[in-house]
């Protein structure tokens, strides 16, 4: 079985993919007022560090020529000046550079995240939240900083080279040409070394994500383990695991340790070679002392701007994948949007009269009255079927319940009426109308969903409750509160309504979670009302508490419940037993359970279930 | 706890020569690459006429007298670059002599290190065990252990590396030039000193940006994973301008920091500067003097080169030092947790099979939070007997099993194999004749036939295939494209909740055991197939004693004998048949059973 692209390692693209980098530069391009200053001092600094060597060579011809007389104060000025203009460049470089990469991260996280926002759920299935976080994280933060610091090191790096070449060039080009022609070779091995180092490193991250998944394993199967008595193949099994990564560690080691002692062999050629042409040309009075000195050093210094190079050159193809990745999250356009039509009408509505309770802002209803599925057939991306031609009138004021064997196609039924999904064919229609006629925020605005695990945010239980309407007031929120009987329960937490729910919401139990989802779905006030399982994974005191607040939250809206709690299921105006992705029967609770079909076997069983079930718990 | 450093000492054992030896390799490098610059020294004085100092030194005469004298050398100047070279490559080969052998040192240490808290781990008590963030374990399994890999391979021979440059470089300056010396390194202790005191002041910046980085990846992950409640209530906008402070926060932070990195680099990089022009100027001077040769100023330009780049990096190793002391800490933390403790004494044969016979008599148990898991309960059970435990949740059903399996030690009261007492065995071997399906089961992320295959490895493929038929899930397996061998986990497919719970019971069937626990095992099975399953179980019955904690009444129907736990004692026991005529749990649930029809029927007339 392959696995799913997001599951691929990272590939190494030998060939630059420059569309990619140049829409990423163009994005750098507005950070102007750090991209000069980092251009202008990283070619200062490839100046200054040239000018050291020559300074060297004018002191020492100065002194050889002129002993006690030469300018000594001169020296010293032009070094101090050297000295000076490089550390104000090393400053404004690091300054630049940091700037570049941490707002070009932020400026592409925030991008990223935006989209996310807006894209479907359908995108979400196909990958899990930890490759998504990652794309946000390491992969933004790679990427900016491999095009800030590549860039500082490509425009220094390429002033210095030619620099140091003009320099040689200019003070005997004979001798010159000797010393550049280790330069060549230099940068082929540099480049050819940075590419392996780099994949060899990568082959390490590769086995060591291994290990840390095989203790991950580990210990939450550490029970299974011991009753299986599996200690001693399972540590047979790591071993192999860890001597892998041993052996590529080492192999990545080794390779290190050539590529310098290769490049500082090529570096005292270089310099052997100037000592020995330079000699010769020093003894026939040729060049003189200092510039014999000069030509050794330079020759020493090409390794260091053609190292740098060839390392970021090598970790811009090393991050392409991450490039791609992260761009193409940023094209990705959302599957369910609002169309060109409806986004005209919105404008138009806008720009023209003023609001109108009647009307939404995109100049439809403001109210939901009808919703209907006509025809409706729904496959997940190219899966099987899950609705079938399925037709359905709800009128405002119903409450239906949706029950059903699970994959039967309840669950979806309620994402299509929240537009969570779109009919692969067929039409829902809300007040008569083509739901993807009006605006998406517009529905959603209106809805209120409860879900078989709430998942409440890090903050306050005030906060978690507000977040069903944003401006409603501390009052409105204990009044949703108490109508779902929730107020009670969070008076005696610590810090009542201030208390902090801490992450997921795991300080509190899996009720009270409920009961302040209830209470946030409830606050919004919405015309729309779904309970997708709510009541099915908490205790019997709690569901209690919720039941007998559903008659206020059911009242005058439309609501949809899937449930198996027969409390639940009676209290609704109509109850659709769904399997295959059809409707099986239609009906109320007594005209279904008089009909003996599968509600009647359902509830049956379900009845039966929930009696022992209370019977236990009465011991 | 003992010192890091006695930690990291002891991490060493069996390495340490290793690290002599890579030592004595990088001394010679050092030494070597001292040696291209001197090279070019007494070229450019003696042969090359740069007026050699009246009192030329004896180290340059020494190397002038290998190279064959002045005379010698300016007539084979080519003499001079073949030697530079051929002591860099030289240099090179210790240099990389270095690099592999501190790999195969540190690395060899980061690998028995991961065996060893892998090892460890597995041996843990289950007490322990169930106390334990597996993040924070993980985490402290591979990020701790790399931070102490890397300060063994990294930084161990950069301070190494650092410590060697100075000592060598020093006698060889001294030999050169005292005074010169003297001017050479005195910036290079501010510069250390500066780069300590700097890194230690910014360690706040740093540990800002972590936090900082920490709230951000929350807020995504948030976010992601309430992506449903986002959309439920259409909050986009709110959630995008919630996401702003953070990603502002990270950016600031890391802001702030490179600013103090830039005030570090620029400052070090002009004292470094400065360094190298004092010697520069003083040099030029003393040859202006003729005390100074420009050969010698030369080498001396040439060794500060080489010596500054590792010395400005000391301050920030040293301040790594930090790290090091916390991840050894939290590894030694794991590895001193005592092991589960085996019978001390043992003079127990495996050779005859197990009959199966249990006899639990007066057991008590408990948790610090639950002192009485159990309180005192008894029961036998005969061997290839069926015995169902019923109760309410809490009432130690789960408790039981453990202390079967040997995860938790009873000290009071007893539990009897065979007439052996339980505490006296050992666990591996009492774990081997147990069978057990719980009612989260934890498969591991491999093939479906490794998986079935791990109570027994040598399990032949018609066996394995018979073991999962009797668990009705061979027609399941059979339907994925990849049979027996699909990979399940995250890298393959996902089973479903009573999928999982057919796969672990066939796992256990076709591990043998004498003895068969079921704790729940088919909670999430669906009525139908339980019954196919509970048929073949019974097909096999006298093979194996069952336990089966239930709650189904098919379930308890299918059990040779029952008993009924609550408040960690037995309040009830005994057949189907006398459990039936007896007041209680069990017949009250019978009764629930056969009265729900009627019940309908009164509903549905009232109606």
């Amino acid at each position: 079985m392959s696995a799913p692209a997001y599951q691929q390692e990272d590939e190494f693209h030998s060939r630059l993919d420059t569309g990619l980098w140049w829409q990423l530069f163009r994005r750098a391009l507005r950070l102007k007022r750090h991209l000069v200053p980092l251009a202008v001092a990283a070619v200062l600094i490839a100046v200054c560090d040239a000018s050291f060597a020559h300074i060297t060579r004018w002191v020492i011809d100065g002194v050889v020529r002129d002993g006690a007389n030469a300018n000594f104060t001169a020296y010293a000025a032009a070094y101090l000046a050297a000295t000076l203009t490089l550390c104000v460049c090393v400053w404004t470089f690091i300054e630049a550079a940091g700037n570049i990469s941490n707002r070009l991260a932020h400026d592409i996280r925030r991008d990223g995240f935006a989209k996310l926002q807006s894209l479907e759920f359908a995108y979400y299935d196909s990958r899990p939240v930890g490759w998504l976080i990652t794309r946000l994280t390491g992969d933004c933060d790679r990427l900016a900083r491999v095009i800030a610091w590549g860039l500082l090191d490509i425009v220094w790096g390429t002033s210095y080279v030619i620099m140091i070449a003009a320099s040689l060039l200019w003070m005997n080009w004979r001798l010159a040409l000797i010393v550049l022609a280790v330069v060549p070779p230099l940068a082929l091995v540099s480049k050819f070394y940075q590419r392996r180092m780099l994949l060899s490193a990568r082959e390490v991250r590769r086995h060591n994500s291994q290990i840390t998944a095989a203790f991950n394993e580990s210990i939450q199967g550490v029970r299974t383990t011991k009753t299986l008595v599996r200690e001693r193949e399972n540590l047979a099994e790591f071993e192999r695991l860890s001597t892998n990564m041993f052996d590529a560690a080492v192999v990545s080691a080794r390779q290190n340790a050539v590529y310098f002692p290769i490049v500082t062999t090529l570096g005292s050629l270089a310099a052997g070679l100037a000592l020995w042409r330079g000699g010769v040309l020093a003894l026939g009075d040729g060049i003189t002392l200092g510039t014999l000195v000069a030509f050794i050093n330079f020759a020493g210094q090409f390794f260091n701007p053609i190292n740098q190079m060839a390392q970021k050159l090598t970790e811009l193809q090393g991050a392409q994948a991450a490039g791609e990745r992260v761009m193409g999250l940023l094209a990705t356009e959302p599957a369910i949007q609002d169309s060109p039509a409806v986004r005209a009408r919105i404008a138009e509505a806008n720009s023209t009269a003023p609001s109108d309770p009647a009307h939404a802002f995109d100049g439809g209803d403001a109210n939901i009255h009808t919703i209907e599925f006509r025809d409706v057939t729904f496959a997940y991306a190219s899966g099987p079927v899950v609705l079938d031609h399925f037709n359905l009138v709800v009128r405002a004021g119903e409450t239906i319940a949706l029950v059903g064997p699970s994959g039967g196609g309840k669950s979806t039924l309620v994402s299509l009426v929240c537009r969570f999904y779109e009919p692969t064919s067929g039409q829902i229609l809300i007040n008569g109308v083509d739901y993807r006629e009006r605006a998406l925020g517009w529905l959603q605005a209106r809805l209120g969903i409860v879900l078989q695990t709430p998942h409440l945010f890090k903050g306050t239980v005030r906060e978690n409750i507000r977040y069903g309407r944003l401006a409603a007031t501390d009052a409105e929120v204990e009044q949703a509160a108490r109508l779902v009987n929730a107020h009670e329960f969070i008076m005696q937490l610590e810090n009542g309504y201030e208390t902090p729910v801490g992450e997921g919401g795991n300080r509190l139990s899996a009720g009270q979670r409920q009961l302040v989802s209830f209470a946030r779905a409830l606050i919004a006030d919405p015309q729309l009302f779904i309970m997708d399982e709510a009541t099915s994974s908490i205790d019997t005191e709690t569901e209690q508490l919720i039941q007998r607040g559903l008659e206020t939250i059911f009242a005058g809206r439309i609501s949809f419940v899937v449930a198996h709690r027969l409390s639940t299921i009676r209290r609704a105006d109509r109850i659709l037993v769904i399997a295959k992705g059809r409707i099986e029967e239609s009906g109320t609770h007594e005209e279904l359970l008089a009909r003996r079909g599968h509600y009647h076997d359902l509830y049956t069983s379900q009845f039966r279930r929930e009696r022992q079930e209370a019977a236990l718990d009465a011991v | 706890m003992p010192s890091t450093y006695t930690i990291l000492w002891r991490l060493l054992r069996g390495q340490r020569l290793r690290y002599a030896f890579a030592l004595g390799c990088l001394a010679f490098a050092i030494l070597l690459a001292y040696a291209v610059p001197l090279v070019g020294g007494v070229t450019l004085d003696h042969a090359l006429g740069g007026k050699p100092a009246v009192a030329s030194s004896p180290l340059l005469a020494a190397i002038l007298r290998l190279l064959g004298g002045a005379d010698f050398l300016r007539a084979h100047l080519w003499l001079a670059p073949v030697a530079m070279v051929a002591l860099s490559a030289l240099a090179g080969g210790f240099n990389y002599l270095k690099g592999w052998q501190v790999s195969l040192a540190s690395d060899g240490i980061a690998r028995r290190l991961k065996n060893e808290l892998y090892e460890h781990i597995n041996h843990l008590p289950a007490r322990h065990l169930d106390r334990v963030d597996t993040g924070d374990l993980v985490q402290r399994c591979t990020s701790d252990v790399e931070t102490t890999r890397q300060f063994l391979a990294v930084q161990v021979t950069e301070i190494g590396q650092a410590v060697i440059l100075a000592a060598t470089a020093l006698p060889l300056l001294l030999a050169l030039d005292a005074p010169m010396t003297l001017v050479s390194f005195s910036l290079v202790g501010p510069l250390v000193a500066y780069g300590y005191v700097y890194f230690r002041r910014v360690r706040h910046a740093f540990k800002a940006v972590d936090e900082a980085e920490g709230a951000l990846t929350g807020v995504i992950q948030e976010n992601l994973t309430g992506i449903r409640v986002v959309r439920a209530f259409a909050r986009q906008e709110h959630e995008i301008a919630r996401f702003a402070g953070p990603n502002a926060a990270f950016r600031d932070r890391n802001l702030r920091l490179l600013r103090l990195m830039s005030w570090y680099w620029s400052i070090s990089d002009f004292v470094a500067l400065s360094q190298l022009g004092l010697v520069l100027l003083v040099g030029a001077r003393s040859i202006a003097h003729g005390t100074l040769s420009v050969g010698v100023l030369f080498t001396f330009l040439a060794y500060l080169g080489i010596m500054l780049w590792p010395v400005r990096q000391m301050g920030r190793i040293l301040t790594e030092l930090g790290k090091t002391t916390v991840a050894v800490g939290r590894i030694h933390e794991i590895l001193s947790v005592p092991r589960e403790p085996e019978p001390p004494d043992n003079p127990f044969l495996t050779a005859a099979p197990l009959g199966g016979a249990l006899t639990v008599r007066d057991l008590r148990f408990g948790h610090a939070a639950d002192r009485h898991a159990l309180d005192g309960i008894s029961f036998e059970v005969r061997p290839g007997e069926t015995l169902a435990i019923l109760g309410p949740s809490g009432a130690g059903k789960s408790t039981l099993m453990h202390l079967l399996l040997r995860l938790y030690d009873y000290e009071q009261g007893s539990i009897r194999l065979d007439g052996r007492e339980l505490s006296s065995l050992p666990r591996a071997w009492v774990r081997r004749q147990l069978g057990v399906v719980l009612q989260e089961p934890f498969l591991f992320a491999r093939t479906l036939r490794d998986n079935l295959r791990l109570g027994r490895g040598d399990a032949p493929d018609h066996e394995i295939e018979e073991a999962a038929r009797a668990a009705c899930i061979h027609d399941t397996i059979t339907s994925f494209p990849d049979g027996y061998g699909t990979l399940i986990g995250e890298r393959g497919i996902t089973l479903s909740g009573g999928q999982r719970q057919r796969v672990a019971l066939a796992r256990a069937i076709l591990k043998r055991p004498p003895i068969l626990l079921l704790d729940d095992a088919l909670s999430a099975v669906d009525g139908e197939t339980e019954a196919l399953i509970l048929d073949a179980l019974r097909q096999r019955r006298g093979q194996a004693t069952t336990l089966v904690i239930a709650h189904r009444l098919s379930t308890l129907a299918h059990a040779d004998r029952v008993i009924v736990l609550d408040h960690g004692r037995v309040i009830q026991s005994g057949t189907h048949a006398e459990l039936s005529v007896q007041e209680g749990l069990y017949r009250r649930l019978w009764e629930i059973q056969t009265s729900v029809q009627t019940d309908l029927q009164r509903e549905l007339r009232a109606t």
